[in-house]
C-alpha cells in the first residue's frame, strides 16, 4: 500500500498541471484606447491614456501623449487636465469638486484627432476605513479592511493600495572599499544592512455589501503575505485607498478582475467582453478599455511589526550562495593580498574583520557576494518620511 | 448440447411439396475460415430457407474452409465434406440431414406410397427423435428441439396468421434480455424484445422454426406449431465466449436492417472493456467515445452530440432524469457500472415517446436483480468503491438489486502540496431497484436513485449537489398485440453552497429543480406490417432559483429569495412503424407538445423592439397560484426510413423536430454543479431544432462487422446564452441578461465495429462543425458582430479506437485512441496597463484553438479461474490512463503574475495515470 501512494502521489503531482504557454503570435490589427483613472472630488484627479499594444511587444508601455483631457460637469462647468512630466499622465487639482453635480471626461487624441466622452458619473462619496487588520493564514497572513457606511449607500469599494516594509541583507558589512588600495570601516550612512522597498497594488481588489442588510465591510480581503516573505521580516506598512463605487462601475471592475486574473480553472468563467463607459463619439464600434467615475478616496495606513507576528514566521532569503569567504592580506598559502585583489574593487563585500592575536588592525576579511551584504541592489536605505518606529 | 429431431415420414409428407421446385435450385456464395458447424449451417440457413438438422456432437471436430460462388446446395455440401466421413441428405421440402458415417435416405422405402395424401395432424405429436438412445438424452422442457404447441390446438391448422409474443428471460438470472431478436427463416419475418423482453410477432400458422439471438447469449431456437394467438416465453443461455466460437450480437442484422439512424446500444460488458482514468467502469466516458460525441475537456460529464449544447441531452436512468450525472469535479460518472445493464443512445431517430431535449437521449437500463438466487458484486479501487446484492423476494417472481458507492479520495487530496491541501471531496450514491410480477399480464417496477457529491475548492466554500429520483412502472399486457407501460415519478435535483469562514459574510445558497412526471406508453401490434406507438407524457417543473441565506447569528447576509418557477411540459404522440416491403421500412410519427408557464408568478413586461433592459419595463403583471400565464404549442415530427440494397446494404433517411422548455444557464466552460435551470416563460422562447441525416450501412463477414457512414445537418433555434458578465445566480430578472441564439452543425461520421471474435472493438471518424450566432438587434448586444462563431465543443476532427482483445478466457487487454481538434477558445490579441498590471484585451469569442487533443490508454483485465463451483470469482483490472502522458490542454488562460501577463495550459491529465481495481463477484 505504501508503494502505491507514493506511485499515486507522484502520478497526481504531475497529473493536474499548469504549465507555461505561449501560442503562435496573436495579434490585433488594431491598438485600442486605454483610459485609466477617477474624477476625484477631493484629490488630485489622475488619468492615464495609453494604447494596447501586441502581445509580443516587450514593453507594454504605450502612452498616449499631448491629448486635450477636459473634465466636464453637467452643470456646463470645464476644468482641463494637463499632461504631467509623466508622459501619458495628465493631473488635475481642481480644489474641492462640487459633489452635487455629475461629471464626465472629454478626451481629444492630437495624432489622430478623435475625440471620447465618458458618461456622466454621480460622484460617490468614498465612507472612512475604520480599521486595517490582519488574520493568520495556514500560510501566513491575510490583511484585511473594515469600513461601514450608515446610510446603507456605498455598497461597491474598490481598494489599491502601496506596500513599504524595511528588510535586512543576509549579512552586515562594516567595512567598505576606499576603492584605492585598502577597506575601511563604514560610516553611519554608508550603511547597507537595512532597507526599504514597496510595492502598488497590481491586483484588483473589490469587496460588496450589496447581498448584506447593512453596509458593513467586515474583514474585507486586501493582499496576503506569505509567513516566509522579507516583507513582514521586520516592519511593514500598507497604505490602503479606498474608493466608493456604483453597481456598473463595479460590474466593469469585476469583470476586468475575471477577465485577467481569475481564468482557467476546472469551474472558472470564460473570458467575456470588456465594456467600460467611455465611447468615441464619432463610431459607437470603436473599442475604449476603461471606466471613469468620480468620487472621493479614502485612505488609511497602518504598520505590522514583526513582533505581532508568530516566531515561526522565517524569511527565507531571496538568494542562494551566501558563502562567507576569508581575504587576507597576506594569504598564509599563496602570500597574495587578496584584499586588494577581491575586495577594494569590490568583487566581494567586506563583512567584518579578522583579528590574529594581538593585532589591532585585521589581517584578513570575511567577505560575501555582493547580494548578500547589500540590501540597497532591492530597495533604499532612506527611510520614508511617514515611516514610525514602534 | 443439441440433438437432432426426425420428423416422421408423414410429418415430412405434409409440408407442402412445392416448396422443393423453387429452392432446390438456390445458388450459394459462401465464404468460411475455419467456420464451426453451428456458423456453416447458420450462415447457410440465412440464405435459404432450408433447415439443417444434426447432432453438433458428431461434427465438433469439423472446421469448414470454403470459398464457392453461385453453387447450389449440395455442390456447397460435397465439398464442405469432401475428404470426412459427413454425409448429408437433402429432402424436397427443404430439410437437410447431416450424419456421420451413413446418409440417410429421404425417399419412403417401396410400398410405403400408399401413405402418401393421408391426413398428417393426429400423428403430429409423435415426433419422433433420432435414435432411441439419443431421446434419452434431451433434457426436459426448455430445449431448441420440444415441438411448442400454441394456441388452441385444432385438427387442420388454418391457413392464415397468428400473433406469438412472450418474454425473453435470462435462465441464470431470470432477468430480460433486451434487444433479443427472434428471427423465422422461412417467412423472412423477424421481431426485437423491448426493454422488458417483451416480443410481439406476426407468424403464419404451422410450423416455425424461431431463431433467438440476444446480445452476450447464446443463440437457441425454438420449434413451434402456431394454432392461433398464444404465448411463448423463451429462456436463454449466457454467452460463455469460447474462443473459437463467433460471439453474435443481438444488434448483428439491426445495423442494417432496423429503420434507425444515429442509435448505439451498448452493453455493459463493451462498456467494462474500456480503460478510464481511475480504473471504474464509466458509462459517460464510453459515449463520448462514439461518432458525433464531443466535450469540452477531460474533467466534465457533459457531452455534446452533434452540435447541441450540454443540457440539450435527456439522460435518463431507468425513465428518471438525472440532472447533474457526474460525480467528483466531473471525474465519475454518477452511474454504478454494476447496476447498468446497458445504455443506448438516440442522436437523430429519437423515438416521438421521448421529448423535451433538443439534442439526444441518452437511455441508461438497470438490471432487474436476479430472479432466481442471492448474488452481489464488489469493487474495490483507489479512490472508490462499490457494492451490489441482488436476489429473489419471491422466486422466478420477485427480485430487488441494490447498489452503493462510494468514495475515500481525501486521504489522496491531502498528499497534494499546500495549494490543494484544503481541498476536500467525497461523494456517494445509492441504487435500489424492484422488479415484480404481479400475474402473466403485469409487471411492476420500482426504482430509486440518490447521489450526494460535497467539495471545497481550496477555500472554505462548501458546495454541495444531489440527485434523487423515484419511480414506479407498471406494465400491462392487454392482449398479444396491445400492451402498455404507465409510469409515474419524481426527480429532484438541488444544490447548496456555504460559506462560514467570515462570520459577517457567511451565507447558505440553495438552488433546487423537481420534477413530477407521469407518462403512458402503448404499443400496437396492429398487423405484420405495422406497429404503432402511442402515449401521453406530462411533467411538471417546479423550480426555486436561489435562496440566499445567512449562515450563522453574526452574518448580516440579507435573505433573498427568487421566485419559484412552475411550468407543465403535456404531449401526446402517436408513431407508426411501417413495413412497407420487405426491402422498405418507413417509421413517423408525431409528437405535439404543449408547454405552459404557471404562476404564482410576477411577469414583466418589455416594451417590444427594444432591448430587455430594466428600462424598458412597461408593466408587472402579478399572476395567482395555478395560473396559465403563457402557453407554448407546438408539434415535433419524426421520420425515418430505411431501405435495403441488399442482404448487407442498406441505405437510411431520417427527418427531426424537437422543442426544449428547460434552459441551462453556464458561465463556465464546463457543466458546473452550481450552473441555473431556467423555465420557459412569456420572456424566454422555447429551444426548437430540426436535424435531416443520411447513412448507408453494411454488415460483412457474416454480420460480424458493422460499417456505417451518417451525415447529418441540424438548426438549433433559441439556444440560450448569456450576456458579457452576466450574474446568473440569484438573479431577479434573467431575461435581461440572456440572449437568444441560433446555431447550425453538420457532419459526416464514419464507423466501422467488430461485434465478433478475439479481438472487438470499434473505430471512429467523425468530421463535424457546429456554429452559433448572436444576431437578435434587440439584445442589446452581439457576439462576434452577429457572425456565426464556432461553439465551445466544436471539434472538426475527431478520431477514436476502442479495441479488446481477449487471449484467454482469463486474460484479455484493452486498448484505446482519442484524437481531436482542439476545443475553440478566445485568445488574447493585444495587452496593456490597467490597476498596476499588464492586462489582456481578448479576441472576438472562439476564435482560435488549443492545441489538439490526444490521448490512449491501455488496460488488462484478469479473470479469476472459472470454476462454476466456487464462493467468489474474481478480476482485475490493471492498467494506465494516458500512456504517452501528453499534456493535454484543458484550458489556456493569461493572467498576471506580479504585474506581468502569462500565459498557461491547464492540464487534467498530464501524466501517465495507473490505475488497479478488484472486483469480486459472489
Amino acid at each position: 500500500m505504501k508503494t502505491w501512494k507514493l506511485v499515486l502521489f507522484l502520478a497526481l503531482l504531475s497529473a493536474s498541471c499548469k504549465k507555461p504557454y505561449n501560442p503562435s503570435v496573436v495579434n490585433s490589427p488594431r491598438s485600442y484606447l486605454v483610459v485609466e483613472g477617477a474624477i476625484s472630488t477631493n484629490d488630485t484627479t489622475v488619468i492615464k491614456l495609453s494604447r494596447t499594444v501586441n502581445l509580443s511587444n516587450g514593453s507594454t508601455v504605450n502612452p498616449v501623449m499631448a491629448a486635450v483631457v477636459t473634465v466636464e460637469s453637467d452643470h456646463g462647468l470645464t476644468y482641463p487636465v494637463f499632461e504631467s512630466t509623466t508622459p501619458g499622465t495628465y493631473k488635475l487639482y481642481a480644489g474641492p469638486l462640487d459633489v452635487s453635480q455629475r461629471y464626465r471626461l472629454r478626451i481629444k487624441t492630437s495624432n489622430d484627432n478623435k475625440e471620447y466622452l465618458s458618461d456622466y458619473s454621480v460622484v460617490k462619496v468614498t465612507p472612512p476605513i475604520d480599521s486595517i487588520g490582519f488574520n493568520l493564514t495556514s500560510t501566513g497572513i491575510q490583511i484585511y479592511a473594515n469600513a461601514h457606511d450608515a446610510t446603507n449607500n456605498t455598497r461597491y469599494y474598490r481598494y489599491s493600495y502601496e506596500e513599504t516594509w524595511r528588510f535586512h541583507a543576509r549579512y552586515s558589512s562594516d567595512y567598505v572599499s576606499n576603492h584605492v588600495n585598502d577597506v575601511v570601516p563604514r560610516t553611519v550612512d554608508q550603511r547597507i544592512y537595512f532597507c526599504f522597498a514597496g510595492n502598488k497594488s497590481s491586483t484588483v481588489v473589490l469587496a460588496s455589501t450589496a447581498k448584506l442588510k447593512e453596509d458593513q465591510l467586515f474583514q474585507a480581503p486586501i493582499t496576503e503575505i506569505l509567513s516566509t516573505s522579507e516583507k513582514i521580516e521586520l516592519r511593514y506598512s500598507i497604505l490602503l485607498r479606498q474608493y466608493a463605487m456604483s453597481a456598473e462601475s463595479y460590474k466593469f471592475w469585476s469583470l476586468l478582475k475575471k477577465n485577467t486574473e481569475q481564468l482557467g480553472g476546472i469551474f472558472d468563467a470564460e473570458p467575456t467582453e470588456l465594456t467600460g463607459n467611455i465611447h468615441n463619439t464619432a463610431d459607437a464600434t470603436d473599442i475604449v478599455i476603461g471606466y471613469i467615475d468620480a468620487g472621493t478616496v479614502a485612505t488609511k495606513r497602518v504598520f505590522i511589526d514583526n513582533s505581532q507576528l508568530p516566531d515561526t514566521f522565517r524569511a527565507t532569503y531571496p538568494y542562494s550562495g551566501c558563502a562567507v569567504d576569508s581575504n587576507y592580506y597576506i594569504n598564509p598559502l599563496t602570500g597574495a593580498n587578496q584584499v586588494l585583489q577581491n575586495l577594494v574593487p569590490e568583487l566581494e563585500f567586506t563583512l567584518y574583520g579578522i583579528f590574529s592575536p594581538g593585532s589591532l588592525k585585521p589581517v584578513g576579511y570575511g567577505a560575501a557576494p555582493r547580494e548578500c551584504a547589500d540590501c540597497s541592489i532591492r530597495g533604499v536605505t532612506k527611510q520614508p518620511d511617514f515611516w514610525t518606529t514602534n | 448440447m443439441r440433438k437432432i429431431y426426425l420428423a416422421s415420414f408423414c410429418f415430412l409428407l405434409f409440408l407442402q411439396a412445392a416448396w422443393a421446385q423453387q429452392n432446390n435450385q438456390k445458388l450459394f456464395s459462401v465464404n468460411f475460415q475455419q467456420a464451426t458447424i453451428t456458423q456453416f449451417v447458420n450462415e447457410l440457413e440465412s440464405k435459404s430457407s432450408y433447415h439443417f438438422y444434426y447432432d453438433q456432437a458428431q461434427f465438433d471436430s469439423l472446421r469448414v474452409t470454403l470459398q464457392v460462388t453461385d453453387k447450389p446446395l449440395s455442390s456447397v455440401l460435397d465439398l464442405a465434406f469432401k475428404k470426412t466421413a459427413f454425409m448429408y441428405a437433402i429432402n424436397q421440402n427443404g430439410q437437410v440431414f447431416l450424419t456421420k458415417g451413413r446418409a440417410i435416405r429421404t425417399d419412403l422405402a417401396p410400398g410405403y406410397t400408399h401413405l402418401k395424401g393421408n391426413t398428417p395432424e393426429t400423428q403430429l405429436p409423435n415426433v419422433a427423435d433420432y435414435t432411441a438412445e439419443a431421446e434419452k438424452k434431451v433434457p426436459v422442457a426448455t430445449t431448441e428441439n420440444k415441438l411448442y404447441e400454441i394456441g388452441i390446438k385444432t385438427n387442420t391448422i388454418k391457413p392464415g396468421k397468428a400473433i406469438l409474443s412472450g418474454y425473453i428471460r435470462d435462465i441464470k438470472s431470470g432477468e430480460a434480455v433486451t434487444g433479443a431478436s427472434i428471427y423465422v427463416a422461412n417467412t423472412k419475418t423477424g421481431a426485437a424484445t423491448d426493454a422488458f423482453g417483451y416480443y410481439s410477432i406476426t407468424l403464419p400458422r404451422g410450423h416455425q422454426v424461431l431463431s433467438v439471438r440476444g446480445l452476450g447469449m447464446r443463440d437457441t431456437r425454438r420449434q413451434i406449431v402456431l394454432y392461433s394467438d398464444g404465448k411463448l416465453n423463451i429462456e436463454m443461455q449466457e454467452q460463455i465466449n469460447s474462443l473459437k466460437e463467433v460471439k453474435i450480437s443481438g444488434e448483428k442484422v439491426a445495423n442494417v436492417r432496423s429503420a434507425e439512424l444515429g442509435v448505439t446500444r451498448l452493453d455493459i460488458k463493451n462498456i467494462k472493456q474500456i480503460p478510464t482514468a481511475f480504473g471504474e467502469a464509466d458509462v459517460l466516458k464510453v459515449v463520448l467515445t462514439l461518432p458525433g460525441v464531443t466535450s469540452v475537456g477531460e474533467a466534465t460529464t457533459g457531452f455534446n452530440v452533434r452540435g447541441g449544447a450540454a443540457d440539450q441531452n435527456l439522460i435518463l436512468l431507468d425513465g428518471a432524469t438525472i440532472y447533474n450525472p457526474a460525480h467528483f469535479f466531473g471525474f465519475f460518472a454518477a452511474f454504478n457500472p454494476d447496476i447498468v445493464k446497458d445504455i443506448e443512445l438516440y442522436k437523430s431517430s429519437i423515438p416521438e415517446k421521448f421529448g423535451g431535449r433538443l439534442s439526444s437521449v441518452l437511455d441508461i437500463t438497470n438490471r432487474e436483480g436476479n430472479k432466481k438466487k442471492f448474488t452481489g458484486s464488489a469493487g474495490i479501487g483507489l479512490l472508490t468503491s462499490r457494492l451490489n446484492i441482488e436476489g429473489p423476494i419471491i422466486k422466478d417472481k420477485t427480485s430487488f438489486i441494490l447498489g452503493a458507492r462510494t468514495t475515500y479520495s481525501d486521504w489522496l487530496l491531502k498528499l497534494l502540496p499546500e495549494s490543494y491541501k484544503h481541498s476536500q471531496a467525497s461523494f456517494y450514491d445509492f441504487n435500489a431497484g424492484i422488479s415484480h410480477q404481479i400475474d402473466e399480464k403485469n409487471n411492476l417496477y420500482l426504482s430509486g436513485y440518490w447521489s450526494q457529491d460535497k467539495f471545497k475548492l481550496n477555500s472554505d466554500t462548501l458546495y454541495k449537489y444531489s440527485n434523487k429520483n423515484a419511480n414506479i412502472k407498471w406494465k400491462h399486457n392487454f392482449n398479444n398485440k396491445l400492451y402498455s407501460l404507465i409510469s409515474a415519478g419524481i426527480d429532484r435535483y438541488q444544490y447548496d453552497v456555504s460559506s462560514s469562514a467570515n462570520p459577517v459574510n457567511a451565507y447558505d445558497l440553495g438552488f433546487n429543480i423537481n420534477q413530477s412526471n407521469f407518462k403512458a406508453d402503448f404499443t400496437y401490434y396492429l398487423n405484420n406490417k405495422h406497429t404503432l406507438n402511442f402515449g401521453l407524457s406530462s411533467i411538471l417543473y417546479k423550480v426555486n432559483p436561489g435562496t440566499f441565506e445567512p449562515n450563522g447569528p453574526k452574518s448580516l447576509i440579507a435573505p433573498d429569495v427568487i421566485d419559484p418557477e412552475k411550468g407543465l411540459e403535456n404531449a401526446l404522440y402517436l408513431g407508426d412503424k411501417y413495413d412497407v416491403t420487405s426491402d422498405l421500412t418507413i417509421s413517423a410519427g408525431v409528437r405535439y407538445n404543449l408547454y405552459s408557464y404557471l404562476g404564482p408568478a410576477t411577469v414583466n413586461h418589455y416594451a417590444p423592439n427594444l432591448p430587455k433592459e430594466p428600462n424598458n419595463i412597461t408593466d408587472s403583471v402579478k399572476y395567482g397560484s395555478g395560473k396559465f400565464i403563457k402557453s407554448y404549442g407546438a408539434p415535433d415530427i419524426r421520420i425515418s426510413a430505411r431501405y435495403l440494397l441488399g442482404d448487407n446494404l442498406s441505405v437510411k433517411a431520417g427527418y427531426n423536430t424537437l422543442h426544449q422548455y428547460i434552459h441551462l444557464l453556464s458561465n463556465s466552460t464546463s457543466i458546473s454543479p452550481t450552473d441555473v435551470y431556467k423555465l420557459t416563460d412569456p420572456n424566454i422562447k422555447p429551444e426548437h431544432g430540426d436535424q435531416v441525416s443520411l447513412g448507408f450501412f453494411r454488415n460483412a463477414a457474416a454480420n460480424t462487422i458493422e460499417m456505417s457512414v451518417e451525415f447529418y445537418y441540424k438548426r438549433i433555434r433559441d439556444y440560450l446564452d448569456y450576456k458579457s458578465g452576466a450574474v446568473l445566480l440569484l438573479n431577479h430578472h434573467i431575461e435581461q441578461d440572456v440572449i437568444n441564439t441560433q446555431g447550425k452543425a453538420y457532419g459526416a461520421e464514419f464507423l466501422i465495429k467488430k461485434t465478433a471474435g478475439k479481438l472487438n472493438g470499434w473505430m471512429s471518424y467523425t468530421y463535424s462543425r457546429t456554429f452559433l450566432r448572436q444576431d437578435d438587434p434587440y439584445a442589446g448586444e452581439f457576439i462576434n458582430e452577429g457572425k456565426y462563431y464556432p461553439a465551445n465543443y466544436d471539434k472538426p476532427h475527431s478520431f477514436n479506437f476502442n479495441g479488446n482483445y481477449r487471449f484467454t478466457h482469463r486474460y484479455s487487454i484493452s486498448f484505446d485512441i482519442a484524437y481531436s481538434t482542439g476545443r475553440p477558445i478566445t485568445l488574447p490579441i493585444a495587452k496593456y496597463e490597467y490597476a498596476g498590471s499588464e492586462r489582456v484585451f481578448y479576441s472576438d469569442r472562439n476564435i482560435y484553438r488549443i492545441p489538439d487533443y490526444f490521448r490512449s490508454d491501455f488496460s488488462i483485465i484478469i479473470e479469476g479461474n472459472h470454476r462454476v463451483h466456487q464462493l467468489t470469482h474474481n478480476s482485475w483490472t490493471i492498467g494506465v490512463y494516458n500512456i504517452t502522458g501528453r499534456q493535454n490542454a484543458y484550458s489556456t488562460f493569461f493572467t498576471e503574475q506580479s504585474g506581468v501577463i502569462s500565459g498557461y495550459k491547464l492540464s487534467i491529465f498530464a501524466a501517465p495515470i495507473p490505475f488497479i481495481n478488484y472486483n469480486i463477484r459472489f
